[in-house]
């Protein structure tokens, strides 16, 4: 019969698998050997060099600082944006009239391009912005190094969050009725029966979460874009902000070290959390 | 009593949250430079909706833009659910190694971040740097991953049966795909259309490196061009118009859809 002849399935599959090798697999393989290439606006030959673009962007200060403030803002983004879904979700997780309303609005900030998110929350938190005038202070958010990273890890949170918060809802529901019944009958608190039985099941949604809220902030570009460029100072200065300086000014080989400098740090964070998160499915 | 406080608490959450960002924008868009730089949240003192908006449309390249990410948007959609569909129906059934092999390797596309620079230099390679065609490319391989995936485990979930019976009826494959696979990848594709729909007009980095000049720009590309014009000092007034209109085509798509856009999240196609 036709639908078990094996051959007869690779044309299906083909053109999907020559696109992801063309324009994923591809790239990722070349940007291996351009990460230890000399390869400059100056200079279109592309030769190999080892480790000199990592020493120049170190000997320049541009890559530990790099390093550090795009894993600092994956922290804060992931922890801003899980806190508030799962606040959310725990409140709407009931589908009812109400809850789709209020699921529906908080949904709205998702539509909005991290680039538009940026220039709003750019003008909210303006010194002279709404913001500080209902707080009562004069603090330029985005211009201090103190609550830079903080505020601008916190308009990629603000984007993402109404789909997260859908994501736990799902999660939440599939949680079985009569396991809570049972232990409302057994005398849990509500503290105890979110600890005990929710928060255990809900491992499948909390590892998508934390996964691809962390692996996406990595990426951290738009937002810093639209609100401080890197300021103040290198304080927002994240790995694609560099990349994209480095590959304005022609140094592309830099670049494209910084770029597999991404893809290290995703490939070391996720791998990890991925195998941590699903053990503790299973054990917990 | 409780219930009353939990919606008094959203509301005072929701307010500040998504209420005061949204009325940021559209009221400032409607008040003239010198008082949208206040960025104060009062209503306007003088109007100046139509000079605004005949500036952003004018000169900011807004109906371009306009023109330019649909262009995107819709071969890349149509793209990745029809190819993704295709692929993950024979990834489902199949046994053979090497599409296992290759299922293992789009895996890896989902997580890892896509290699920018590299693709720069593969588009010019190909001569499809800079315009539509290779960002539609590039876009449709760099997501067609994350819908094969999701979609796969939806086929081995389902027992080849109907599949087979239809066969045996005399229905051709694209038949057997058409009638009885398509409608039962339905509720994944839909998400999956949904998501990929925010991500491709609303995305910015890859437009930024990978379209040139303002005859490819999107909407967000033109967005940057037009507030960078002036960084010093932002007017506004026009850049919030600009990111209104800029908004405003997903939005009503949103409205129309919201139902079954929040039904299809919430239960649980992207779980797991």
């Amino acid at each position: 019969m036709v639908m078990r002849n094996r051959a007869a399935w690779l044309p299906w599959a083909l053109p999907a698998i020559v696109l992801v090798t063309v324009f994923f697999v591809a790239p990722f393989l070349l940007n291996v050997r351009f990460a230890f290439s000399s390869w400059t606006s100056f200079r279109a030959e592309i030769t190999w060099n080892g480790l000199e673009n990592v020493r120049t962007l170190i000997d320049q200060e541009l890559l530990a600082n790099a390093v550090t403030v795009t894993v600092l803002y994956a922290i804060l983004c992931m922890a801003i944006q899980n806190t508030v879904s799962l606040s959310l979700a725990l409140a709407l997780q009931r589908t009812s009239g109400i809850n789709t309303v209020f699921r529906s609005a908080f949904f709205l900030p998702t539509l909005i391009s991290p680039l538009a998110a940026g220039y709003i929350w750019r003008g909210l938190l303006a010194p002279d912005g709404a913001v500080n005038s209902f707080l009562g202070v004069e603090w330029a958010w985005l211009g201090e190094p103190s609550t830079a990273l903080v505020v601008v890890a916190f308009i990629d949170a603000w984007k993402w969050s109404g789909l997260i918060t859908l994501v736990y809802i799902a999660g939440l529901n599939s949680i079985p009725k009569s396991l809570l019944e049972s232990a409302i009958v057994d005398g849990a608190g509500l503290w105890t029966r979110f600890r005990r039985v929710v928060f255990p099941l809900l491992a499948p949604a909390l590892t998508f979460n934390v996964a691809v809220t962390l692996v996406g902030a990595l990426s951290a570009y738009d937002v810093i874009a639209a609100t401080t460029g890197g300021g103040p100072g290198d304080h927002t200065r994240a790995l694609n902000v560099v990349m994209r300086q480095q590959w304005g000014q022609g140094f592309f080989g830099s670049a494209s070290a910084l770029g597999f400098t991404v893809t290290l740090l995703v490939i070391a964070t996720a791998v990890p959390l991925v195998w941590w998160l699903r053990r503790r499915e299973v054990t917990g | 009593m409780r219930t009353v406080l939990k919606y008094t608490a959203l509301t005072l959450f929701a307010i500040p949250w998504v209420l005061v960002p949204i009325w940021l924008v559209v009221v400032n868009s409607f008040k003239p430079a010198g008082e949208a730089a206040e960025l104060g949240l009062g209503l306007p003192r003088t109007w100046a909706i139509a000079e605004n908006y005949g500036i952003v449309l004018d000169r900011g390249g807004y109906l371009m833009g306009l023109v330019n990410s649909l262009k995107v948007t819709v071969p890349i959609v149509v793209a990745v659910v029809f190819l993704g569909a295709a692929a993950a129906w024979a990834f489902g059934r199949s046994r053979s190694r090497w599409l296992q092999a290759a299922y293992f390797v789009l895996g890896l596309s989902i997580l890892l971040p896509p290699s920018i620079i590299p693709t720069v230099y593969l588009l010019r390679a190909l001569s499809l740097d800079g315009g539509s065609l290779g960002y539609v490319l590039t876009m449709t391989g760099c997501r067609v991953g994350i819908v094969i995936f999701l979609a796969t485990g939806f086929v081995r979930a389902f027992p080849p049966d109907l599949e087979n019976a239809a066969a045996i009826d005399g229905a051709s494959r694209l038949q057997v795909f058409v009638r009885i696979l398509l409608p039962l990848l339905r509720p994944v594709l839909f998400v999956g259309s949904v998501v990929l729909i925010i991500n491709v007009w609303n995305d910015f980095f890859f437009a930024l490196f990978l379209l040139q000049g303002s005859a490819n720009a999107t909407l967000p590309l033109s967005l940057f061009q037009f507030a960078s014009g002036t960084l010093q000092s932002l007017n506004w007034n026009l850049v919030f118009a600009h990111v209104l209109l800029t908004t405003l085509p997903l939005v009503a798509v949103y409205v129309v859809a919201q139902k079954r856009v929040l039904a299809g999240l919430t239960e649980g196609a992207l779980k797991g």
